[in-house]
């Protein structure tokens, strides 16, 4: 089994984190790992092979410039051993945009698909989880582009989710056809008549039901679906704090709290960014995964071990079937 | 005018490279090659974001590094390169 590339410099705990959660991901689920970084910071790890790197992409550096010119830098090593057959997948935690232009840049963008969408998958306590996508990897869009990112996403619920009849949705302000945007509106006549890959178009949803089994695709432009997935997990990071505080001002309600434990462990873990490790990018030529800026050791290991499930699974090969069968 | 001055390599023809430019577009944008006026703007009538422009800079410089050696487009040129035109006219003039 090749190993996932992990960028071990990118990340708002990178490298002690990064480094934290490769490890578990081999010890725990004999996944293994390539971490790509400066050698000097790595320095000492021996049991984890190392991919040099001199070269760290800032979190705040533009995208496509620093990629470009900074041909060393982990990101891009990372989406090279990918394209060069020495690893699976990657997985960073490193600036989202530049992660994707390495990715999209050295690994290459699979024919037909006009434009690669981050795919991010939303809890929904009772069913399985939603994929939102585009959730911010394209802020202007044309109606082709999410009608790929539908299909895109239905081959992903298929092999992510299980899903074998993904309901694809368009997320909308209204759920009766003539709400929206007018690309809302153009897209909703393309999606009624278009192939899923086995799934089908249910129809607009509101963003009240991202975290229902309203649908299990929801698709957006990535500026709507960035939006809609920031105020998700603001609120749900807000909502948990609020309620420790108030569930720890009475001894009474520690009490509770105590005994509640269990459910809201269990809670906490289905609403937490970390459980999912990361979103995929749909529409390369390798299995990106993108992890938040935050993540700690738990989320990296997640996302390792999605990246490689997605490799196992082979979702690229099926994103190339699926495209250049229905284009 | 390009950053630096021209290199030298084996002449390449204007409208080789306007097919090249054309063709390499068409790839990353997935549109129609012949729907690519010579005078189109990157931005505006082909909705090529910057992105898209780096992959096409970097397209170009794998297929062109072939005639020429270290074939490059400096990044400070980017920016003046808004139009197909703009984009022949400077690889022409790098290939003096």
């Amino acid at each position: 089994m090749l190993p996932v590339a992990v960028d071990a410099m990118g990340g708002d705990n990178a490298p002690h984190e990064i480094i934290a959660g490769a490890q578990k991901a081999i010890d725990d689920h004999g996944i293994p790992v390539l971490l790509v970084g400066k050698p000097e910071v790595l320095e000492g790890i021996t049991e984890i092979p190392i991919l040099p790197a001199s070269q760290v992409i800032e979190m705040d550096a533009e995208p496509g410039s620093s990629v470009r010119q900074m041909k060393d830098s982990s990101l891009v090593r990372a989406a090279e051993a990918v394209r060069d057959g020495a690893a699976s997948a990657m997985v960073s935690a490193g600036n989202t945009g530049a992660t994707m232009a390495s990715a999209l840049l050295r690994m290459g963008r699979i024919k037909n698909i006009a434009r690669p969408a981050i795919a991010t998958l939303l809890p929904s306590p009772g069913g399985t989880p939603t994929v939102l996508l585009d959730s911010g990897a394209n802020s202007e869009c044309s109606s082709e582009w999410l009608l790929q990112f539908g299909q895109m996403g239905a081959v992903f619920a298929q092999h992510r989710l299980g899903v074998k009849k993904p309901r694809v949705a368009l997320l909308s302000i209204g759920e009766e056809p003539g709400k929206g945007t007018p690309l809302i509106k153009e897209s909703f006549e393309s999606f009624s008549t278009a192939d899923f890959n086995g799934g089908s178009f249910i129809g607009n949803i509101e963003g009240r039901d991202l975290l229902t089994d309203a649908a299990d695709v929801a698709v957006a432009d990535g500026f709507t679906g960035n939006i809609a997935l920031k105020t998700i997990e603001g609120t749900m990071k807000t909502f948990f704090s609020t309620m420790l505080e108030k569930m720890t001002a009475r001894p009474e309600a520690s009490s509770a709290l105590e005994i509640l434990g269990p459910e809201f462990d269990e809670l906490f873990k289905l609403f937490h960014p970390d459980t999912y490790g990361g979103a995929m990018l749909l529409g390369v030529k390798g299995v990106c995964i993108i992890s938040h800026g935050s993540s700690g050791a738990l989320a990296i290991e997640n996302a390792i071990k999605v990246a490689a499930e997605m490799a196992e699974v082979d979702i690229v090969g099926s994103l190339k079937s699926s495209f250049n069968q229905s284009n | 005018m390009p950053a630096e001055t021209h290199m030298e390599g084996v002449p390449i023809g204007r409208d080789e490279v306007l097919d090249i430019v054309r063709e390499r577009l068409a790839d990353i944008l997935e549109i129609d090659p012949a729907g690519i006026a010579e005078g189109a703007s990157f931005a505006d009538d082909l909705g090529a974001d910057s992105l898209a422009l780096i992959e096409l800079v970097e397209a170009l410089e794998e297929e062109l590094s072939e005639r020429s050696t270290g074939f490059r487009i400096d990044d400070d040129d980017l920016e003046d390169l808004r139009t197909v035109r703009d984009a022949v006219d400077y690889v022409v003039s790098r290939f003096g």
